[in-house]
C-alpha cells in the first residue's frame, strides 16, 4: 500500500519514532507540524473554556439583570457543562474518522455564535439556552487529545496531553480575571452596567473565531499530513465507525477512566461555576476580587495539568504503566481529602490556601488521566478519549446537580459533600488492567501477554489481512516503555509477534 | 433626681448602642429602634422604570419617641430594600440581622445630615436596580456611621405598601446586529473551510516520507 517516492525521507524539526511522532517535546518550538500543532491545539481549546466560563464572574450583574434565581443560575450552570457529554463523544468519533483539524475548528465557529447572542439575552430560559450551547465547545479538548496523542511518541504523550489540557484549562482561569476587567473598563466608558456585560461577550467569541481560522489554516492532522491527504494516497485507510465505536465502548477501562474523570475534571468544572460566587456571598468580597480568587483555581492549571502529565511520563520509566495508576490514583484521593478541607475551613485566608492546593492535585489528576487514556485503545483512540472527556462532564453534571443546586446545601456543605464524592469514585482505578503491564494491584499475566496482543486484538483477521492495522503493530512496538524498567519482561524481546507480514 | 430619671432610659439605651458599636462592631437589626417615620411617593403596586422615574422620600423623627432620641444622630441613609417575595431563591439578597451581613437593603438611594424636622429627599432610579418589589428603608446614623435607628415605608413583616420597579434590559438594537453579522461571518467561515477543504482533498499534497 503506498506510492514509492524517489525523494529523500523528510527531515522533522524534532526526532521522531517510527510512527513520526516526535519523542520530544519543546515547549517554546513553533516548528511544523509537531510543536505548531501543540500551540495551536491549545490556543484555541484555551478560548472555548474562556468563552464557556465567561458567565460565571458577572453572575452578580447578570442575576439581577435578567432577574435569574438561585435555581436558575444553578440550572445554567448544569446546562454550560452537559452539552458537552454528547458533543465530546461526537467529537472523538469525528476525529477518527475526519481528522481534528476539521473537527475542532468547524465545533468553534458553530459555537461562537452563541456567545455572542449573550447581549442578547432577556430571561432565565434564553441564559441557559445560551449557556447550554456554548459548552458544546469544551469538546475540543477531546480533538486536542488526540491531537497529541497522534503527534507525540508514548514516551512524552501524558507531557504533552497534560500542557495542551492544561493551558486550555486555563481558560477557566482566565475569564474569571478578563471579563470583570473588561466589563469595567466598558462601564467606566459610560456604558450602563446592565449593557458593559452584554458587550463585554463580543471579546471572548472574536478570539474564539480567529483560532478556528488559525488551526484551519497552520496546522495539519498528523505528522505526515492531513486526514483527507493520506487517505487520498492511501496510507490512511478509512475506518469503520461501528467498529470504532464498538472498541471502545467494549473496553471496562475506558468505562472506568470515564467514571473517574468525572471526578477531577468534573469537580474543577463545578468549581469554575460556583467559587467566585461562593467567595463573593459567604466571604463578602467584591465582583473583582471574587474573580480574583476564582481566577487563581484555574490559573494553576499553568503547571498543575502539565505536571500531572509530566509525572505520569517521568513515573512511568521506572514502574511503567503500573506507576501512571498508582500515581493517578493517590494525586486524585489527595484531592478529594483537600476538598472535603476547602468546605470546612471558616476564614477567607484559610479557604484561599486550601482551594489552591485543592486545585493543584485535582488538575494534576486530570493530566495523570491522559497519560493512560493514549494506551487505552488504538484504533478507537478518540472514541476514548471522548468517553473519558464526555465523563468528565457528566460527573460536572451530576455533583452540580447533587450539590449545587437549589438552596438545599449551602455551598460550605456542598464543597464537603463533593470531596467525599472524589474519594469515593476514584476507587474504581483499582480496577484497570493491562495484561502486557499489570495494574495497581496484580502483575502482568504469567502467560506472556505482549503489547502486539493487546492492540491487535482490536483489528479482525481479515482486516488484518488487509494490512489495516499496520498504524497500531508500530505503536505497540513503541509503547513497549510502558513495561518500566527493573521489570523482568522489560528487555526480554516481544513474544508473539503478528505472523502476518508487516 | 426626677428630670434625670426622665431622661435616663433613652440615654442608656444610647449608651448601650454606642457600648455595642464599640465592643461588638456589629449592629444587629433587632436591636434598632424604629424611631423615624418614613413615607414615599410611589403608591402600593405602583411600577416604576429605572432610569426614569423618581422616588420622593420624606422622613422625620417619631412623635412617641422620648425627646433627646436624636441627639446622636449625625446622618440618615435612604435604602431600596427587597421585599421578602424578591428574595425568595436569591440568597444573595438574604436578610440576616447583623447589618454588618444583611443584604436586605443594597442599594443606597442617598444620604443626608440629619437636621430633625420633616425632611424629604428625591431619588431617580439608577440603571443598575434590578426588577422586583421593594420599600425604603432610612437608617439613622451617629457620628461614627454607626447605625442607631431606622423607619421603613412597610410594615415588620415587610408586606404592605410595596411598590416595583422594572429594570432596563440592557439591550440594544446594535449589539443584536453586531452579534447576528459576527455569527453569520463565523458560519459562513465553516462553509468556506469545507469548499477550500474539498478542493485540497482533490489535490493531495505529496508523501514528505520514502514509503517503505
Amino acid at each position: 500500500m503506498g506510492t514509492i517516492e524517489d525523494d529523500p525521507p523528510v527531515k522533522f524539526a524534532l526526532p521522531v519514532d517510527s510512527d513520526h511522532k516526535a519523542t520530544v517535546f519543546r515547549l517554546f518550538s513553533f516548528d511544523k507540524p509537531h510543536m505548531r500543532a501543540f500551540h495551536l491545539s491549545w490556543i484555541s481549546f484555551f478560548s472555548c473554556f474562556v468563552s464557556t466560563f465567561a458567565a460565571p464572574p458577572l453572575i452578580p450583574i447578570i442575576r439581577d439583570n435578567l432577574n435569574l434565581t438561585s435555581t436558575d443560575v444553578g440550572n445554567a450552570g448544569i446546562a454550560s457543562v452537559s452539552g458537552a457529554v454528547f458533543a465530546r463523544l461526537a467529537m472523538g468519533t469525528a476525529c477518527d474518522l475526519f481528522g481534528p483539524r476539521l473537527a475542532s475548528s468547524s465545533l468553534i465557529l458553530l459555537t461562537a455564535p452563541a456567545v455572542l447572542f449573550f447581549s442578547a439575552a432577556s430571561s432565565a430560559a434564553s441564559f441557559l439556552t445560551l449557556r447550554f450551547l456554548i459548552g458544546f465547545s469544551l469538546a475540543t479538548f477531546v480533538s486536542t487529545q488526540f491531537w497529541m496523542s497522534s503527534m507525540f511518541s508514548p514516551s512524552v504523550v501524558g507531557t504533552a496531553n497534560g500542557v495542551a489540557g492544561g493551558w486550555g484549562n486555563l481558560g477557566g482561569g482566565f475569564t474569571q480575571l478578563i471579563m470583570p476587567l473588561i466589563y469595567a473598563v466598558i462601564r467606566d466608558a459610560g456604558a450602563v452596567s446592565f449593557t458593559a456585560w452584554r458587550i463585554a461577550f463580543f471579546i471572548p467569541a472574536l478570539f474564539q473565531i480567529m483560532t478556528a481560522y488559525m488551526v484551519f489554516f497552520f496546522a495539519q492532522d498528523m505528522p505526515d499530513g492531513d486526514f483527507k491527504s493520506l487517505k487520498k494516497r492511501g496510507e490512511k485507510p478509512k475506518d469503520s465507525l461501528p467498529s470504532v465505536l464498538r472498541g471502545a465502548m467494549t473496553n471496562y477501562r475506558a468505562w472506568i477512566l470515564a467514571l473517574t474523570y468525572g471526578y477531577c475534571f468534573g469537580v474543577e468544572l463545578t468549581v469554575d461555576n460556583v467559587i467566585a460566587q461562593y467567595f463573593y456571598d459567604r466571604f463578602n468580597v467584591n465582583l473583582h476580587t471574587a474573580g480574583l480568587i476564582a481566577a487563581s483555581f484555574g490559573m494553576a492549571n499553568l503547571f498543575s495539568r502539565p505536571g500531572g502529565g509530566i509525572l505520569s511520563d517521568v513515573v512511568s520509566r521506572k514502574f511503567g504503566m503500573r506507576g501512571r495508576l498508582w500515581t493517578l490514583w493517590s494525586v486524585q484521593t489527595i484531592g478529594g481529602v483537600l476538598c472535603v478541607l476547602l468546605g470546612k475551613v471558616g476564614s477567607l485566608s484559610a479557604s484561599i490556601t486550601v482551594m489552591i492546593a485543592f486545585s493543584i492535585f485535582c488538575q494534576a489528576a486530570c493530566g495523570l488521566t491522559f497519560g493512560v487514556v493514549p494506551f487505552v485503545s488504538r484504533r478507537s483512540l478518540g472514541v476514548v478519549s471522548g468517553m473519558t472527556g464526555g465523563g468528565g462532564n457528566v460527573g460536572a453534571v451530576v455533583t452540580q446537580l447533587l450539590f449545587f443546586h437549589g438552596s438545599k446545601y449551602s455551598s460550605e456543605t456542598g464543597i464537603t459533600l463533593m470531596g467525599i464524592m472524589i474519594i469515593c469514585c476514584t476507587l474504581p482505578i483499582l480496577l484497570i488492567y493491562f495484561p502486557q503491564w499489570g495494574g495497581m494491584l496484580w502483575a502482568p499475566s504469567a502467560k506472556n501477554a505482549t503489547e502486539e496482543d493487546y492492540y491487535l486484538s482490536e483489528w479482525s483477521v481479515k482486516e488484518q489481512e488487509n494490512g489495516y492495522h499496520k498504524a497500531s503493530l508500530k505503536f505497540a512496538d513503541n509503547s513497549r516503555s510502558e513495561r518500566g524498567k527493573n521489570s523482568a519482561r522489560a528487555t526480554a524481546p516481544a513474544q508473539g509477534e503478528s505472523p502476518l507480514p508487516l | 433626681m426626677a428630670p434625670a430619671l426622665n431622661a435616663s432610659p433613652s440615654f442608656l439605651v444610647v449608651l448601650l448602642f454606642a457600648f455595642l458599636g464599640f465592643s461588638s462592631g456589629n449592629v444587629l437589626f433587632s436591636t434598632l429602634p424604629r424611631t423615624l417615620v418614613v413615607s414615599a411617593s410611589p403608591q402600593p403596586g405602583q411600577v416604576l422604570k429605572a432610569g426614569e422615574d423618581k422616588i420622593t422620600v420624606t422622613w422625620s423623627l417619631n412623635g412617641t419617641a422620648p425627646a433627646g432620641t436624636d441627639t446622636s444622630y449625625k446622618t440618615v441613609q435612604l435604602k431600596l430594600c427587597y421585599a421578602p417575595v424578591s428574595q425568595v431563591d436569591r440568597a444573595w439578597r438574604k436578610t440576616k440581622d447583623d447589618l454588618a451581613k444583611d443584604k436586605t437593603c443594597t442599594h443606597l438611594m442617598g444620604s443626608r445630615p440629619y437636621e430633625g424636622g420633616n425632611q424629604t429627599y428625591e431619588y431617580l432610579v439608577q440603571k443598575d436596580v434590578p426588577t422586583a418589589s421593594y420599600f425604603v428603608r432610612a437608617y439613622a446614623l451617629d457620628g461614627s456611621k454607626v447605625q442607631v435607628g431606622f423607619g421603613q415605608t412597610t410594615d415588620k413583616a415587610k408586606d404592605t405598601n410595596l411598590f416595583e420597579v422594572e429594570a432596563i434590559t440592557g439591550r440594544h438594537a446594535s449589539l443584536d446586529i453586531a452579534a447576528s453579522c459576527f455569527s453569520a461571518f463565523s458560519v459562513l467561515s465553516l462553509a468556506g473551510f469545507f469548499m477550500a477543504e474539498k478542493r485540497r482533498g482533490s489535490h493531495p499534497t505529496p508523501s514528505p516520507v520514502a514509503n517503505m
